[in-house]
């Protein structure tokens, strides 16, 4: 029975996965055009960065569902304030960047090399102004990254910079925390669990499974202005440390 | 200055610069995967040995080998004792 819902999940998602992809750039390209055209350059690219959200957010809670499930925690107390933000994930799958699509504001994410090579997927995301790290300079993605936070966008980032293994969470790379003191921009912490094979790595098989998002509180500029990007990028890394500990010990 | 005095002061880098437990300074700790330093902490550790030891690294070809604790303590300790000759 299992192995037949394994096989049901995977032939319908990726079918409509497909589908609803190449519809969705076709309408996409086709409206960031006519907004190009009708709006100074800012709002365009801020309208097609929400698009590109709501894409990934029935890539993610719709199209799977019911075999997967996000079970979504705000674990703040703040509401939903204007960002920007820096949303610091730890980063276990190849579906995270799809579950950023959960946070409702403009938002880039810095991401690897692999995911620009994805075809129309990597064009697009680029486009909007999608990071990959590796492929340029520090200076070149420090500058850019403040100039987006200064703009008002968000940045998704996964600093342990590859998958993990296992359910430890990895070193974090200090980058993206230089950003953020510089731009004295407030981080959240993201712990996603659950979504270990959601594919598993070095599959793109799905599994059934909930997948849980828990959004901690925001860690101000005014409590780690006198960190060094070493010390903050461990204080962050600790708290999603403990959450995804919890989280993972959690039936 | 002794290879005692080296580690001492290089283990105090690591405490005052990146806020490190004491306790995780063993020789072995690879700087990367123990201590959790990137490609960027570790212009930051350059630039604070170098102020600790008043000596110019960022030259220096062998630091590229460096892996572990014990590896900059040797480093450290072989560097001061070629520039005391």
């Amino acid at each position: 029975m299992r192995v037949l819902r394994i096989a049901f999940l995977n032939i319908y998602f990726y079918l409509a996965f497909v589908l609803f992809s190449i519809n969705s750039f076709a309408a996409l390209g086709s409206l960031f055009i006519v907004l190009a055209i009708i709006l100074p350059k800012r709002q365009a690219f801020k309208r097609l960065r929400r698009m590109i959200s709501w894409y990934g957010a029935v890539i993610i809670r719709i199209l799977p569902f019911p075999f997967v499930r996000i079970d979504y925690k705000d674990l703040t107390d703040q509401g939903q304030e204007e960002g920007p933000y820096l949303f610091v994930c730890n980063h276990r799958s190849a579906s995270d960047p799809f579950l950023m699509a959960i946070f409702p504001y403009e938002i880039i994410q810095i991401v690897n090399i692999w995911p620009f090579r994805v075809p129309f997927l990597g064009f697009i995301a680029k486009f909007a102004g999608y990071l990959s790290v590796r492929e340029i300079p520090f200076e070149e993605f420090f500058q850019k990254s403040c100039s987006l936070i200064q703009q008002g966008v968000s940045i998704a980032v996964f600093p342990e910079g590859t998958r993990s293994r296992n359910k430890t969470l990895g070193q974090f790379h200090s980058a993206i925390f230089r950003v953020a003191l510089e731009t004295k921009c407030a981080i959240v912490p993201v712990c996603i669990t659950g979504n270990e094979l959601i594919p598993p790595i070095g599959s793109g098989l799905l599994h059934p499974g909930v997948i849980k998002i828990h959004r901690l509180k925001k860690i101000t500029y005014d409590e780690y202005s006198n960190f060094s990007p070493f010390k903050l990028k461990n204080y962050v890394r600790d708290i999603i440390a403990e959450e995804v500990k919890l989280m993972d010990q959690e039936k | 200055m002794t290879e005692q005095e080296a580690i001492k002061m290089v283990n105090e880098v690591f405490v005052d610069s990146f806020e490190i437990d004491p306790s995780k300074l063993k020789p072995e700790a690879n700087i990367f995967n123990d201590l959790g330093l990137d490609s960027l902490d570790i212009v930051d550790l350059v630039v604070a040995l170098q102020k600790k030891f008043g000596v110019t690294l960022r030259s220096d070809e062998r630091i590229r080998n460096i892996r572990t604790l014990g590896d900059i303590h040797q480093f450290i300790f072989t560097l001061k004792k070629e520039l005391n000759k």
